[in-house]
């Protein structure tokens, strides 16, 4: 079989078309997984013992079981208990609630790396915990964090691949069916892996303009 | 203890034996100590006498085990009463004590991703509840007086070690409060930047402000300090006008030895 551009360039438009959806979903996952790991991860490091354990029950699950299960269990489970969401809402809440639980470990590791003293002067000033949260450990755990949430993101743009299965529309899923359609698996596998490829190579270069941005690194 | 337990008048914070073990360590036992409004009290010792561990259990950073510390009659950290064992307050009211006492430390610890101004600002916001503008006209006032002004817009990553002392000090008084704690404000520093921040306390020094200082700057504890305490092995040995201690032959041999060891080392 000859390598045919033209396969390529005819169905193009549909796979880039695709790629909104890998990007929607991923991107959406990971808003979700950070908010989520933030509340996680404070959980994890309460005074409350039934909070820390519940958080660690929680990151110790969604770690556990691999994220094509728990997309299937949330996508045919759901309905049963009476919640019925459209499968992209279910697809990025589902890999955003897997990815709070990384987001939440990457979060401790970085807020450990966070002098004690700075909260020391937090306390000695009278900040409240929700501020001393908001606005003196969040932000600066998440650029001690950055290197390794972007990681992160770049991970959900490949596992969005997995939403396929629920049958959203995004990426694999329209290169599976045109290849049922033109029986051309080579180019456009190809040309999906060099959209993946492509939208990763931008995550990355953005998050290093960011971490240069931010200063991560040179504290 | 009960019998010398009356305060001076013009007290703001007096301390009753107080008492701290880590474990089976006691780091202080039976401090009766008393800072006067608008002197200043440096506490001076060996490494390892319970300088800091006093000076945290103030603001109760550190929760003291026996004895009580009082603000202006209030006890601190604990609650009142005939209670045993004791309760703490609760965080609320911590955090309304602690706005009285400004502390200072020796390792700075501004946060390092905000502005110098945004370093005073901040617990103007988020404790005393100005509005932004507010608070950075204040942090402005509070660094011009410890000289920074032109500094305002810069991280702490941009400053050298004194500044940033500085701003740490900015970040204490912007908030009024009515006592400031100094844990060794220029151990962390190298020796040509000593200096400026020691000018600054000077300065406050002589506007009033009530200020206890944790220092091995004897200079600093000799000229400037109302009263020194020398405490050894956990426990208040002298709390003196500096003459008394800083004169050739201090009467305890504890404050003697303690002061050989400067004296040797300051003959060039």
């Amino acid at each position: 079989m000859d390598f045919s551009f033209q396969v390529i360039s005819h169905n193009f438009p549909y796979l880039v078309s695709a790629a909104r959806w890998t990007i929607l979903i991923s991107f959406l996952g990971m808003l979700v997984g950070l908010l989520l790991g933030i509340g996680i991860c404070a959980a994890r490091l309460s005074h409350h013992g039934w909070l820390r354990r519940a958080a660690a029950l929680y990151i110790s699950f969604f770690r556990g079981v691999p994220l094509l299960v728990q997309l299937l269990a949330f996508f045919y489970i759901l309905p049963y208990a009476g919640v019925n969401l459209p499968a992209t809402v279910a697809a990025f809440l589902s890999i955003g609630m897997c990815s709070a639980a990384y987001n939440a470990e990457i979060l401790r590791g970085s807020l450990q790396a966070i002098s004690p003293g700075q909260r020391e002067a937090a306390d000695a000033l009278g900040i409240p915990p929700l501020a001393l949260w908001r606005r003196i450990l969040v932000p600066q755990a998440l650029r001690i964090g950055l290197p390794s949430h972007i990681n992160e993101l770049i991970l959900l743009v490949k596992v969005s691949s997995l939403a396929s299965v629920v049958g959203i529309g995004e990426l694999t899923r329209v290169a599976q069916n045109i290849t049922g359609q033109t029986y051309r698996p080579l180019e456009i596998y190809m040309a999906t892996a060099v959209i993946y490829f492509v939208i990763n190579a931008l995550i990355a270069w953005g998050g290093r303009r960011l971490e240069r941005r931010l200063g991560v690194g040179q504290r | 203890m009960t019998e010398n337990s009356s305060s001076p008048a013009n007290a703001l914070i007096t301390a009753r034996g107080l008492g701290k073990h880590y474990g089976t360590f006691q780091a202080l036992s039976g401090i009766d100590l008393d800072i006067l409004k608008s002197e200043v009290t440096c506490l001076i010792g060996p490494s390892g006498s319970g300088k800091s561990t006093l000076l945290r259990c103030l603001n109760f950073l550190e929760a003291y085990d026996e004895g009580e510390v009082r603000i202006d009659g209030q006890l601190v950290g604990w609650q009142d009463g005939k209670a045993s064992p004791r309760k703490p307050v609760s965080a609320t009211k911590l955090r309304e004590q602690r706005r009285q006492v400004g502390m200072v430390f020796q390792q700075f610890n501004l946060w390092p991703h905000m502005t110098a101004a945004q370093n005073v600002a901040e617990a103007l916001v988020q404790v005393k509840g100005l509005s932004k503008a507010e608070a950075r006209d204040k942090a402005i006032l509070a660094l011009a007086r410890v000289n920074l002004r032109d500094k305002a817009d810069n991280h702490p990553s941009a400053l050298s070690g004194g500044q940033q002392q500085r701003v740490a000090i900015a970040r204490a008084i912007a908030m009024e409060p009515r006592v400031v704690l100094f844990d060794e404000p220029t151990s962390a520093l190298d020796p040509e930047l000593v200096g400026e921040v020691l000018n600054v306390m000077r300065d406050l020094a002589a506007d009033g402000m009530t200020m206890v200082v944790v220092t091995h700057e004897m200079g600093f504890a000799a000229h400037v300090a109302n009263r020194v305490a020398f405490l050894d092995h956990g426990k208040l040995v002298a709390c003196v006008p500096p003459d008394e201690i800083f004169r050739q032959d201090p009467a305890d041999p504890r404050i003697r030895s303690f002061l050989q060891t400067y004296r040797e080392r300051n003959v060039v």
